[in-house]
C-alpha cells in the first residue's frame, strides 16, 4: 500500500497533523508492503525522524515490510547525515557541518547507551555550545530528563530519538525529538484519575509541578515542570503530542489543539535556544551543602 | 563511624541521571542508615544530575519510617555545584509532599482541572 504524505513536514502543529493523518491508516495493515511515498514533500524537519522512526516501528510490528519511495534529494541527503536511512541499508554522509544529532533508537532498559549518544552527538559537537558550559549542561539535563519521562511512563519497546541544530540561524535552535509507541499521556493520566479526560488537558496536567501518575516508592511529578521551567527562561519551545492533543508552549503562550487523528504513543519536541545570554549561576565552585536543614 | 557513597564510583562515571542508578544509591543508603550508621553522599565529579536520579536516590528515604531530624543527622550531602543546590531542595520538598498524602493529590488533582 502506498501511503503519501501530502504536505512538508515541519515542527509545528500542521507538521504533526500531517504525519498522524497520513500514517493513520497504515497503523492498520498486518503483512504488507508498506511504501512510504514522499513525493508531496519540499521540506521535511530532520528531528522529526524521530516519528517516522516510531511509525516504522509500528508497521513492522505488524509484520509489514516498509520502503520509501520519491524523497528529494535535499531531504535524502539530510536523512543519510542522520543516518535515518541507515534502516533502509543507505549509506551515512558524512555531517561536515556537525549539525545533525543521529536519529536512534534505544531499549528503554539500556542505561549507557543513551548516555553515549548524547555524548557523541551533542557534547561531542564543537559548536556546542558556543558561550556558555552551563547552558549547554543544562540542555543535556533537560534532554535527560525527558528521556527518563518517556522511560518510566511510556512502557515501550524502543524510544525513538532525533535532533538537529541550526547554528547559523540568529537563535540558534537546537531541536531534539523523543518519541515512544508506549502507554500515552492520555491513557495514563486517564487510569491514574479514572476518569476519561480529554488528551490535551491529559497533558497540561502532566506538565503541572507536583502532579504525577506514579504511585510506587519513587517520588514523581517533577521532570516536566523542570523541563517547562527551563524553556520558559531559555525561551525555547516545547510541544508534546499524545493520542489526539497537541500541546505547545512558546513565547509566553500556551496553545492546544485537538488533531483528527491520535498517535498511539507520546510525541515530545524541544527546542532550545543556544543564542541565550541569560545569566545562569556561571560558578561551578563545589562546596558543602546546609545540611542540617535538607530533610 | 561514617561510611562514604562516592556516587562516581557507584555509577561508574559523572553522569546522575536515571531512576535505575538513582535506586543503586538508595539501596546503600538505606543500608547504613537501617544500622543508624551516618553516611557521607559524595557528588564530586557528577556533571550531570536530574530530579529523575535524585527522586529514586533520595527522595525514596521518605518511603521509611526516617525522620526528618534522623536524616539531617545520619546523612550528609558533599560537594554538590552551586547550579544544582536547587534542585535538591525542589527534590526533598517535593518527596514530603509525595509521601505525606497521596490521595489528597488526587483530589488536588481533580480541582485543579475540574474545578470540584
Amino acid at each position: 500500500m502506498i501511503i503519501k504524505i501530502l504536505t512538508d513536514v515541519r515542527s509545528r502543529y500542521d507538521g504533526y497533523k500531517s504525519l498522524t493523518g497520513s500514517f493513520d491508516i497504515a497503523c492498520k495493515l498486518k503483512s504488507e508492503i508498506v511504501i512510504l511515498d514522499f513525493e508531496a514533500v519540499q521540506f521535511f524537519d530532520a528531528n522529526l525522524c524521530a516519528i517516522l522512526g516510531a511509525y516504522i516501528e509500528i508497521f513492522k510490528n505488524n509484520d509489514n515490510r516498509v520502503q520509501i519511495s520519491n524523497l528529494k534529494n535535499s531531504i535524502r541527503t539530510v536523512f543519510r547525515k542522520n543516518a535515518f536511512l541507515n534502516e533502509f541499508d543507505e549509506e551515512i554522509l558524512d555531517d561536515i557541518h556537525s549539525t545533525s544529532i543521529k536519529y536512534r533508537k534505544f531499549i528503554p532498559s539500556d542505561d549507557h547507551a543513551f548516555k553515549n549518544y548524547v555524548k557523541t552527538e551533542l557534547l561531542g559537537k564543537n559548536d556546542f555550545p558556543s558561550h556558555s558550559l552551563l547552558l549547554g549542561q543544562k540542555i543535556i539535563e533537560n534532554i535527560f530528563e525527558l528521556y527518563e519521562n518517556a522511560r518510566t511512563h511510556g512502557q515501550c519497546d524502543f524510544i525513538h530519538t532525533c535532533g538537529q541544530y541550526f547554528p547559523q540561524h540568529e537563535s540558534k535552535p537546537l531541536r531534539f525529538t523523543i518519541v515512544d509507541t508506549g502507554v500515552n499521556i492520555k491513557e495514563n493520566v486517564s487510569a491514574y484519575l479514572v476518569k476519561d479526560i480529554k488528551s490535551t488537558d491529559a497533558i497540561q496536567w502532566a506538565i503541572q509541578k507536583g502532579n504525577t501518575t506514579k504511585s510506587g516508592s519513587i517520588p514523581g511529578g517533577l521532570g516536566l515542570d523542570i523541563i517547562f521551567q527551563f524553556i520558559k527562561l531559555n525561551n525555547g519551545k516545547i510541544q508534546i503530542v499524545s493520542s489526539d492533543g497537541f500541546w505547545e508552549y512558546k513565547n509566553g503562550y500556551i496553545n492546544t489543539q485537538m488533531l483528527d487523528f491520535s498517535f498511539r504513543g507520546t510525541i515530545a519536541n524541544l527546542e532550545f535556544n543556544l543564542n541565550d545570554n541569560n545569566h545562569y549561576h556561571l560558578s561551578d565552585e563545589k562546596y558543602d551543602m546546609d545540611v542540617d536543614n535538607l530533610f | 563511624m561514617s561510611n562514604t557513597v562516592k556516587i562516581t564510583d557507584i555509577i561508574n562515571g559523572d553522569t546522575a541521571v536515571s531512576t535505575s542508578e538513582g535506586n543503586s544509591i538508595y539501596a546503600l543508603i538505606n543500608e547504613n542508615l537501617k544500622n543508624k550508621r551516618v553516611v557521607i553522599v559524595d557528588f564530586e565529579g557528577v556533571k550531570f544530575l536530574t530530579t529523575a536520579f535524585l527522586n529514586a536516590a533520595l527522595g525514596q528515604l521518605y518511603s521509611n519510617t526516617y525522620s526528618s531530624e534522623f536524616l539531617n543527622e545520619h546523612l550528609k550531602i558533599r560537594n554538590v555545584t552551586k547550579s544544582n543546590v536547587s534542585m535538591f531542595e525542589i527534590v526533598i520538598t517535593r518527596a514530603k509532599e509525595y509521601f505525606r498524602d497521596k490521595d489528597g493529590f488526587e483530589g488536588t488533582a481533580d480541582s485543579s482541572l475540574y474545578g470540584k
